[in-house]
């Protein structure tokens, strides 16, 4: 086993690029290798030991027996973990755009909060955000209608916009809030959101499933009320509890399922109406 | 500065030089004949050695390419390189910046190339992308086939009016000769519609295809452009069309080419282009087949006819066309992204995300119809090597459409093995076909062909006085055979050995060495000025009612083309 450990000196204003700096890279690197790589900061490279004390422990012969640690700010660091495909990354600090972006194994953990494209693209591996996120986590390149196809991302905050755009495999669980179009767009994989969603999850979405325990905004047009189902086992987990299930988006056709909470979401049950709902209880539904 | 390439195995069809060992010399810009002792020598023994490349229909510069670029970030991070001492970084797979362009053409070894489709009232900002494209020379096509003031002189049958406006309009947006596409489709795209067939009128106009297409082809013989009318049948992509596609191509059979001295380097008289994408049967996808084979023989009795293929390489592109209609169905058929324009008064355009499968039956029917063509038409001159880039790939699969036009090996293991679906087999005559390129005639479709059928008199062939536009390829043509190794054609192909354009070595071991700016040619033709004047002056209210520029607006000023190559046309 290997342990890297990037100890920061100080941070920058313009965001360094890690994306040449992933386990599948550096495993075999020693300390002279750092000492002589000079890494992307805008469009300029400047020696990375002017931005990190790095130390390297043991040996590894595949990226799998590397971990690395990255103690500090890295606000501005980008691509940490980008296209790895084995080992660990612990950033004990916030991460910078596109952490373990197109990570095709391995795991990522980020003690703090992450900027936008957080596993974008991931087709294996697990990355663990303690903190919150940004816009298009576990979602597609811009324009891009292949997303992540596969691993696991798990936020404990809350996640921006479009988390979980584009899904095409994979899963994404949000403890916190998650802000509008989740899942847009998704064909597969499931997106669970313990929080709050603000608006419209699943818009133009083809299949797969949203699991959503809080409390639901705004829904589109295009699903259909199934009516409520209890403790329905999705992708092999069992939820427990009542749900309303839903089906769509109808406008493409889609089949995928949407599944909110009934307690949280009474008002959104079609046979609901307002200053009555003393009435209608879910068991009369 | 003289320079001499020593020792090559020179394909030059248009002296008909095929695989000779010799010299070739150039001083400063030209090729020539002799050159001193003091020349410097670059030792190509055995190596190949053709004028460089034309492609004579691409789509490299434009706001639909700007478009394109907007609406798919996705395929502008494709491709994406550090920029070097020499270049500036690349980026885009099937729509590429504007120097990554010209990287990759001069990487391939071409130095000249035909933008196929420039609205006159956007010709500006296409200059100004051609401004940005390095080491190729770039001939824009004005277009002309939707019109309406093109369609109200077709009506009436006022050639003479016409020809002034042509010749006015190809000065005014420093356009290189008249493109046509779907004539009167795209006008009627503006109401909805689309015209079904070379005889269905555009609407409000009354006025058809065919009228519009004589019109314009008596106008380019009468003022003896250099090259023929340039045309993008109706009913493109649609099964069945091969009908529409002959009776288009049989429609100018009685127009006599130019006798001007101008035009005296071309044989035809229409040009028709992206031929693949105009040669189906069957009345819907379920039934389509190919129409190779009727297109292939019309074509093959026809000298007065010449095409490019349009050849599908298997990608995730974007196609992009002032085939407004066709874009539309396109979407309707893939759900996939569509941006779509209207250019005032001019004609409009559709851009949407394509990608062609091996897997995909239809993909696979217009791979296999693109591949008769090439093997089924018998005069290279008569064809060239295009892929309408980017609509059936990018322009960077020209090495791998040449490695399966030199190998029927590897296109019958792409049906034996599957590679591509069973319709290339059953559909198509395909698999029956065992016809192979030789360089020479590599050297024909993708060099010497272009350049006469475009009408260039400075390019294409190596004769003394032309420019010393010159491809090397790392490949010892006397000791290998393509027939057994297209990967190793591909590769060779994709990265020239020696690119030179203008004398000048732009590219060596496939890197860019250097760069220079980019020429753009144009026609200017003279002797109608008189003529133009009037056709302003009476289509100036009309100018002035319906389009939102001004006139003054309008022109393309000549800074906006700082390197101009003027083919001056005398019209007596």
């Amino acid at each position: 086993m290997k342990t890297i450990t990037f100890d920061q000196i100080k941070t920058s204003s313009i965001a360094l690029e890690f994306d040449e700096l992933n386990t599948d890279n550096i495993y075999t690197w020693t300390e002279d290798d750092f000492a002589k790589y000079t890494v992307p900061v805008g469009n300029s490279r400047f020696p990375i030991t002017d931005y990190f004390k790095i130390t390297v422990e043991g040996e590894a012969d595949s990226p799998n027996e590397v971990k690395m640690i990255m103690n500090g700010d890295m606000g501005r660091v980008k691509y940490i973990g980008f296209r790895m495909s084995g080992g660990e990354v612990i950033i004990n600090g916030n991460a910078d755009l596109h952490v373990g972006a197109e990570m095709s194994g391995g795991y990522v953990l980020v003690n703090g909060n992450a900027q936008a494209h957080a596993g974008r693209e991931m087709s294996g591996g697990k990355l663990e955000i303690m903190g919150n996120t940004k816009e298009f986590t576990g979602a597609s390149y811009i324009g891009e209608w292949r997303g992540v196809t596969g691993g696991e991302i798990i936020i404990h905050g809350d996640a921006g916009k479009q988390c979980g755009e584009c899904l095409t495999g994979g899963s994404i669980h949000v403890l916190g809030n998650c802000d509008i179009l989740a899942g847009i767009h998704m064909t597969k994989g499931t997106i669970e959101i313990d929080g709050n969603v603000n608006r419209w999850p699943g818009g133009q979405m083809k299949n797969g499933n949203i699991i959503i325990h809080g409390k639901l905004g705004r829904l589109l047009e295009g699903f259909v009320e199934q009516g409520i189902v209890t403790d329905p086992e999705i992708s092999g987990k069992v939820y427990a509890g009542k749900y309303i299930q839903y089906s769509g988006d109808i406008a493409l056709n889609g089949k995928g399922g949407l599944y909110i909470d009934a307690e949280n979401n009474r008002d959104k049950l079609s046979a609901y109406s307002e200053g009555n709902d003393e009435y209608i209880t879910l068991g009369d539904y | 500065m003289e320079y001499i390439l020593k020792n090559g195995i020179v394909y030059d069809p248009a002296n008909g030089v095929n695989g000779e060992k010799k010299d070739i010399m150039f001083k400063d810009d030209k090729i020539v004949d002799s050159v001193s002792d003091n020349a410097k020598v670059i030792d190509v023994t055995d190596k190949i050695v053709m004028p460089a490349g034309v492609d004579i229909h691409a789509h490299i510069a434009g706001p639909k390419l700007v478009v394109g670029r907007l609406y798919r970030p996705e395929d502008s991070r494709r491709g994406v390189t550090q920029k070097t001492a020499h270049e500036k970084g690349e980026s885009g797979f099937s729509i590429p910046s504007c120097p990554t362009t010209g990287y990759r053409y001069s990487r391939m070894g071409y130095g000249t190339v035909c933008e196929a489709a420039m609205p006159p009232l956007e010709a500006k900002h296409t200059h100004e992308e051609i401004n940005t494209i390095p080491n190729i020379d770039v001939a824009p096509l004005p277009l002309f086939g939707n019109n309406w003031v093109v369609m109200e002189y077709a009506k009436e049958n006022k050639i003479d009016e016409l020809a002034a406006y042509v010749s006015a309009w190809l000065k005014l947006s420093k356009g290189y000769g008249i493109k046509i596409v779907n004539p009167c489709g795209t006008e009627a795209w503006g109401w909805g519609m689309n015209v079904h067939g070379y005889d269905d009128s555009a609407p409000y106009f009354d006025v058809t295809s065919r009228q519009v297409v004589r019109a314009l082809t008596k106008v380019n013989e009468k003022l003896g452009l250099p090259h023929s009318i340039h045309i993008h049948p109706n009913d493109l992509g649609h099964p069945g069309n091969t009908g529409t596609t002959i009776e288009t191509l049989g429609s100018v059979k009685d127009i006599a080419k130019s006798t001007l001295p101008s035009a005296s380097l071309r044989d035809q008289v229409m040009h028709c282009t992206h031929l693949q994408f105009h040669s189906y049967t069957g009345t819907s996808w379920k039934n389509a087949g190919s129409g190779a084979p009727d297109v292939a023989k019309f074509i093959n009795h026809n000298k007065y006819l010449t095409g490019d293929v349009g050849q599908v390489t298997f990608d995730e592109t974007t196609t992009m066309t002032a085939d407004g209609p066709m874009e539309y169905d396109l979407y309707k058929l893939s759900g996939l992204k569509w941006a779509n324009k209207d250019v005032e008064c001019e004609t409009g355009s559709g851009i949407i995300p394509c990608i062609y499968s091996p897997k995909n039956p239809v993909n696979t029917l217009q791979w296999a119809v693109g591949l008769e063509l090439f093997l089924l038409i018998n005069d290279p001159w008569q064809l060239c090597l295009t892929t309408d880039s980017p609509n059936g790939g990018p322009f960077i699969r020209y090495p791998r459409v040449i490695s399966w036009l030199m190998s029927n090996k590897r296109r019958m293991e792409m049906i034996e093995n599957r590679e591509v679906h069973k319709w290339a087999e059953k559909r198509t005559t395909l698999a029956t076909l065992d016809r192979e390129y030789d360089f020479n005639d590599i050297a024909i479709i993708t060099r010497a062909a272009p350049a006469k059928i475009d009408g260039y008199t400075d390019r294409g062939a190596l004769t003394p006085g032309f420019k010393a536009d010159i491809a090397v390829y790392d490949i010892k043509p006397n000791e290998f055979d393509p027939s057994r190794n297209p990967k190793e054609v591909e590769k060779a192909f994709s990265r020239a050995l020696y690119t030179i354009k203008d004398g000048q070595i732009l590219v060596k071991n496939g890197e860019i060495v250097q760069t220079k700016p980019s020429h753009t040619i144009w026609t200017n033709v003279t002797g109608l000025e008189d003529q133009e004047a009037k056709v302003i002056e009476d289509i100036m209210p009309f100018f002035k009612q319906y389009y939102s520029v001004k006139w003054s607006n309008y022109k393309v000023h000549d800074h906006y083309v700082p390197n101009p190559i003027k083919i001056d046309v005398p019209v007596k």
